[in-house]
This record gives structure tokens, C-alpha cells and sequence, in this order.
């Protein structure tokens, strides 16, 4: 597989990530939508034929010439374990900030599209947690799950996000489900997903007007099991009876016009009639030139247990739930990807837990001595710590308190070496990411230490700790007062706030590369009077002097300040949250 | 109708805060954060009053000062927004007809008394 597809399909999932972050709500044109929906088709597509096909060339052959198959230097293993953390890290942030933004208040029709990012994220993880199986797949031995799930809740998940796909066109959805179809029942249902999504998404392609139709009913029943028929039939362009017989075939497209036209990797129908005969089904299509097409397909499925549906779907997360549990939870976090850092603070801030954010050892087992800490999360890889190295140091700790702090790994891959050296240095438990609200809180909940007495921590250094670093320092009251008291005013400042640093640190990083100060100091100039509007005393002056050595042109000094700030700024987001919280709850 | 104020203002942050104040004060706030837009703006409308960040992107608020005065012959009031450490900046902008200016972090109760103080005088 060649280097440079590796850089397409991640300029392909930036693109979506970019899309995803800059979606406007309130702003919305046919024609964003459309990108968006068009980013989403592409990512989608080339991923499935990863996924399904590793062994072929993804591309119509031609493209491929001798050159580049001589560039072919890494192993497929390892590309597929590189791209599948090039694609989790990006998605753990459109993951993550979907669930952010659907705690906050929104409209009926905003809540829908972000669960729709939601459900389409959560598609792509599963569709990546794939590759991960890498060996099973390669061997043609993909994995079916056996899970209780609701059928139409199912349904009604995959054909929101497909009218989402829809924009902009004068096609109906019509979802008919005969009622002697059961509400529940047990099989695997992101395979179900894939396959309606799939077929659904292909007929999308090839309707411009009248209807797509999703009808399930079902075919035979007995004691124990069902098979269930769906049946998607549009008013397409329909296919001659020629090429209907090779529709089925990897790369196959009626003909080079329709892939001209209408583009698409042609794998989609073949790989939805793979997964259904793997599952004992069987798929069926009949099409008339200019009137359209009906892909048929029936699934075998066992009768489910309304009991043994899982609790909790991720976008249903429950937040009150997650106070009551983890309320007053200590937590320390070694993450140093920014992005990352300021997600989980803002997620495990939200439950009430209390969080530590490092990017060194020495600070993070400064901390441990003074501070009762329930839970470490620990990224492995991080560039400039390694997170193997730093749980064996506090694993060998002579305060047993400090070295049994339980801990859990979390990584966007994860090789079988990791496990074994994770068992060998007594790490707990790891998450893969990107993971869920509930994955992270369950996580959290099964290995954090369970009622140690905080006073068994104590020791001198608890004083010291306990006045606050001058940096981490903030003051809301005279922002507040300015606001009139007004807390959806003072809500809106913060945010703004925390997307003024993001920029700052954003335009450092690029900057810094490039050893361009008058940029930084710019930059640092505008942050300034936004930490003087928080009563950020210590950290305005620390940005000041930044700025300043910006302007005496001394890199060094300005490095060691910005580490000064990453270090600092994490925890005084921390105290802004804690204060904040408290303010909306008076 | 309320006084028009146009705020010329890259940092959102303050820019919404003095926003939010300026129509509690009973003002009509047209507030845009980079220096082309504001041209393009005052080419078509001319506010009552105009409180302008000295250090904007593309075009800045002595530039705008110059276009205003020079360019659009107005006399409109102008207020700039300076940082501590820019007394040379503030000062080009007296000569090019400021007619006075507040020191970031800025006090908005203290914005909305100047502001106040250049429309009445006009």
C-alpha cells in the first residue's frame, strides 16, 4: 500500500474533521452540506475498501504504477496500525466534542444533527475498531457480534443520517416496517448499519427524484429465531440486465460513464453482499432501466431479550448518572496532545471530578505526594513522555499509597507488545481511543481506588499544595459584574476565552516551527488582555513576558515560557470550570 | 433610536463583552473585527460614534484614523483601544485625529462613560 495513499486518506479525514468542527448550525447552505456529506462518502468508502480488502489495490488498477509499488516499504501490519492511529486521533476529537456539544442547550433541530455526527462518528469507530482485527479479516474471518438491540431505533438511527446525506435533493425516505416485525432482537448490529447504510447510500447516488424505500418485514419465524427480509427499492436510473449480473463484483460499477458520473469506489455492493452471506443471508436485485432499482436481502437473526439491552446508548448519556458515581473523584491525566487534554478536562470537569493535567513526571509525582489521587490516565505515546516509563516510576514508588494508585492506559493504538508490557508493569486497564462518555466513565468507575481516607495522603508537602500556584490564579466576580450578573453572559465570555487560547496556542505551534517571534508576539499580545479580564495576574504576566522576549528575539526564553504556559494553563482551566460550575449552580 | 457605535475589534472576547454592554447602554452596535470590513462598512454608513482596537489584523486603527479623517472627511468621534506599552501608537493616533482612547484591560463601565462624554459633545 503506498505512502501516498496513506497522506489521501488523512487529508480526506482532516477534511471531514474540518467539516465536522466548522459546522454552523445556524448557517447551513445546501452547498456545505453537500461537502460535508461528500467528505463523509469519500472517508467512508475508501475505509470500507481498507477494511475489506486489504490485499488489493484500492484504486482502478491503472492508476497504480510500478514506481510507487516499489516505494512499498511498510509492511501492511504496520500500515494498517499507523493509519488506524492517524484516523483515531482526529476522530476521538469529533467524538468527543459531539458529546460536548450536546451537553449544552440546544434546539430540537440542532440536537438532531449532532446526534447524527454522533451516529456517524460512532459508525467510523466501529468500522476502524475493524482494522485493529487486522489478522481475522485478512484471513476472510471477520467477527459477527451477538448483541440484544431495537430494531427500529436502529433503523431510525441509519435514515436520519441518510436524509442528512440527502440534502439538497427532491427524494422522500419512506421507512415501512411491517408491525409483525419484533422490536427487538439479537444479531449484530453494526453489521445491519453498515448493510442498509450501504445500500441506502447507493441508491442516494442514483435518485434525483421520487422516493427510496426501506421496507422490513418479516420471512420466517420459528421458536428461537427469525429471518427477517428488508427490501431497499428506489426510482433511480436503474441498471440494464447486462451489467446486473456483474453488480456484485469487487470494483464492478455498471459501467465507466456511472462511475464518471456518479464516482464511488464501486467495493460498496460487494462488500454488503460478503457481510450478508458470512451472516447465512442472501441478497437479491432487480432493476428496470429509468425506473429503478430493489436490492432485497434477508438476515437471519435470534429472538432478543428486552433485559439484556445495553443501559445506556452514547447519546443518551446520562450526566446526573455520571455525578453520582464519580463526584469528587481525583484523577490525574498525562496527556500532552493539547486538543486531547483539554477534552477530557472539560469531560471529567463536567462529572465533578477533580483533575490534575500534566506533561512532566516530576510535577505529576509532586501532586501524588501531597494529594490523594483515585485514578491516573496515562497516554502511552506521548512525544515527549513516555507513558511506559512514567508508570513504572510511580509503580516503584517506596509510599505504597503512591505506587498502587491504580492506572489506566489510553492509546489511539494499541499492539499486542503494549498489553504485555502493560501487564508486566502493573498497569490496570486501558482505552482505546477515541473512546465514548461511557467508555471513559465505566473505565474510570471499575479501577478507580474506592474510599481511601484522604488524610492517609497527607504529608507536609500538602501545605505547599495547597496554595495555588500564582499562575493558575483566576478571578470571575468583576467578569461577572461586568456582565451584569448575567450568567449566560459570563458562560459566552468563557468560551470565547478558551477559543482565544486555543488560537494563541495554535498559532504558537505553527509559529515556533519557524522561529517566527513576530507572529508570537502578536498573538501573545491579544491573549493578554484576556487573562487580565479573567484576574489572571499570574499568567497575564507570564504572557507579557513572553511577548516581551518575543521582541528581544530570545527563542530559548520564549520555548521555556510557553512550557511554563502548557504546563500552568491546563490547571488554571481547571480552577475557571471549578468556579464557574459553582456559579451556575448558586 | 439609540446612537450607532461601531466597534472595530478582532478579540471576541472583548468585543462581546462591550457589545453586550454597549446595547444594555442603549446603543446600536455594529461590531466587526478586521480592518477591511470596517472600510467597507463605512464606505455605505457612517455610525455616531466609531471604538476602534489600535492592533487589528489587515488594517489597523491607525489606519482606519487616516481613512476616516483623510479619506471619508468625517469627524465622527473616535475612541481607540490600546494596550499598556503602546504610548507611541496612541500618540500617532492623537495627531491623526483620535479624539481619545482607554488602556486595555478595558473597564466597561469606564468605555461607556467615554463614549457617552465624545457623543455628547458633538
Amino acid at each position: 500500500m503506498s505512502i501516498s495513499k496513506t497522506t489521501d486518506l488523512i487529508d480526506q479525514l482532516s477534511q471531514l474533521e474540518r467539516s465536522v468542527n466548522e459546522f454552523s448550525f445556524e448557517e447551513l447552505s445546501a452547498d456545505e452540506a453537500k461537502e460535508l456529506k461528500n467528505s463523509f462518502n469519500t472517508f467512508r468508502s475508501c475505509l470500507e475498501s481498507r477494511i475489506f480488502a486489504p490485499n488489493q489495490n484500492r484504486d482502478s488498477p491503472k492508476k497504480e504504477s510500478p514506481m510507487v509499488a516499489n516505494k512499498q516499504v511498510v509492511s501492511q501490519k504496520e500500515f494498517i496500525t499507523h493509519v488506524s492511529h492517524e484516523i483515531r486521533t482526529p476522530l476521538n476529537s469529533i467524538i468527543g466534542f459531539a458529546n460536548l456539544l450536546k451537553e449544552e442547550r440546544l434546539t430540537t433541530s440542532q440536537q438532531k444533527k449532532v446526534e447524527a455526527i454522533q451516529f456517524a462518528s460512532n459508525t467510523l469507530l466501529k468500522l476502524i475498531n475493524e482494522v485493529l482485527d487486522y489478522s481475522k479479516i485478512s484471513s476472510g474471518n471477520t467477527c459477527f457480534e451477538s448483541l440484544d438491540f431495537k430494531l427500529h431505533g436502529l433503523i431510525n438511527d441509519v435514515m436520519f443520517l441518510c436524509e442528512i446525506l440527502l440534502v439538497d435533493s427532491k427524494v422522500e425516505l419512506i421507512i415501512d416496517i411491517d408491525e409483525s416485525v419484533p422490536q427487538v432482537i439479537k444479531g449484530d448490529p453494526s453489521k445491519l448499519s453498515q448493510i442498509i447504510l450501504n445500500l441506502v447510500g447507493n441508491s442516494i447516488k442514483f435518485v434525483n427524484r421520487g422516493f427510496i424505500k426501506l421496507g422490513v418485514s418479516v420471512k420466517e419465524v420459528n421458536e428461537n429465531n427469525y429471518v427477517l427480509e428488508f427490501s431497499v427499492s428506489d426510482t433511480g436510473i436503474g441498471i440494464s440486465k447486462e451489467k446486473i449480473n456483474s453488480i456484485f463484483e469487487r470494483y464492478s460499477q455498471a459501467d465507466n460513464d456511472t462511475y464518471i458520473k456518479y464516482g464511488g469506489t464501486g467495493l460498496g455492493l460487494s462488500i454488503t453482499k460478503e457481510i450478508i452471506e458470512k451472516q447465512n443471508g442472501e441478497i437479491e436485485i432487480s432493476s428496470v432501466v429509468g425506473k429503478g432499482t430493489m436490492v432485497s436481502f434477508t438476515l437471519p437473526f435470534s429472538k432478543g431479550d428486552l433485559n439484556n439491552l445495553p443501559l445506556e446508548k452514547t447519546n443518551n448519556f446520562d450526566i446526573k448518572e455520571a455525578k453520582k458515581l464519580l463526584e469528587g473523584t481525583d484523577i490525574m491525566v498525562f496527556e500532552d496532545n493539547l486538543m486531547n487534554q483539554h477534552l477530557i478536562l472539560e469531560q471529567l470537569t463536567k462529572w465533578g471530578c477533580n483533575v490534575y493535567t500534566n506533561v512532566t513526571l516530576k510535577k505529576g509525582l509532586n501532586i501524588l505526594e501531597a494529594k490523594k489521587v483515585d485514578l491516573i490516565l496515562m497516554d502511552l505515546k506521548m512525544p515527549n513522555l513516555n507513558g511506559f516509563e512514567v508508570s513504572k516510576v510511580i509503580r516503584s514508588n517506596q509510599n505504597p499509597l503512591i505506587s498502587n494508585t491504580p492506572i489506566v492506559a489510553f492509546s489511539a493504538d494499541f499492539t499486542e507488545q503494549d498489553g504485555k508490557d502493560c501487564e508486566s508493569i502493573g498497569i490496570n486497564d486501558f482505552l482505546l481511543k477515541p473512546y465514548t462518555l461511557n467508555d471513559l466513565m465505566s473505565i474510570i468507575i471499575r479501577n478507580k481506588r474506592e474510599n481511601t481516607p484522604a488524610n492517609e495522603f497527607g504529608s507536609i508537602l500538602q501545605k505547599q499544595m495547597i496554595e495555588p500556584k500564582e499562575t493558575t490564579v483566576i478571578d470571575l466576580n468583576s467578569l461577572l459584574n461586568d456582565c451584569f450578573g448575567e450568567l449566560e453572559m459570563l458562560n459566552e465570555l468563557i468560551k470565547l476565552f478558551k477559543t482565544n487560547v486555543l488560537e494563541f496556542m495554535g498559532n504558537v505551534r505553527i509559529h515556533l516551527k519557524t522561529d517566527n517571534l513576530a507572529e508570537i508576539a502578536f498573538s501573545a499580545h491579544k491573549l493578554k488582555a484576556s487573562f487580565a479580564m479573567l484576574k489572571a495576574k499570574g499568567m497575564h504576566n507570564l504572557i507579557v513576558e513572553l511577548e516581551a522576549n518575543c521582541k528581544a528575539n530570545d527563542t530559548d526564553k520564549v520555548k521555556e515560557l510557553y512550557e511554563l504556559f502548557l504546563n500552568d494553563y491546563p490547571l488554571l482551566e481547571n480552577n475557571l470550570n471549578i468556579d464557574l460550575e459553582k456559579l451556575n449552580k448558586k | 433610536m439609540g446612537k450607532r457605535v461601531l466597534l472595530a475589534d478582532d478579540d471576541q472576547l472583548l468585543a462581546s463583552l462591550l457589545n453586550f454592554r454597549l446595547k444594555k447602554g442603549g446603543y446600536e452596535v455594529h461590531h466587526s473585527s478586521n480592518g477591511k470590513e470596517v472600510k467597507e462598512y463605512l464606505k455605505t454608513e457612517m455610525p455616531d460614534i466609531i471604538v476602534s482596537d489600535i492592533m487589528m489584523p489587515y488594517f489597523s486603527g491607525i489606519e482606519l484614523i487616516d481613512f476616516v479623517r483623510n479619506e471619508l472627511k468625517s469627524n465622527v468621534p473616535i475612541i481607540i483601544i490600546s494596550s499598556a506599552g503602546n504610548e507611541q501608537n496612541v500618540l500617532s493616533a492623537f495627531e491623526l485625529g483620535a479624539n481619545d482612547f482607554i488602556t486595555k484591560p478595558v473597564s466597561p463601565t469606564e468605555l461607556l462613560v467615554r463614549v457617552a462624554r465624545e457623543i455628547n459633545k458633538k
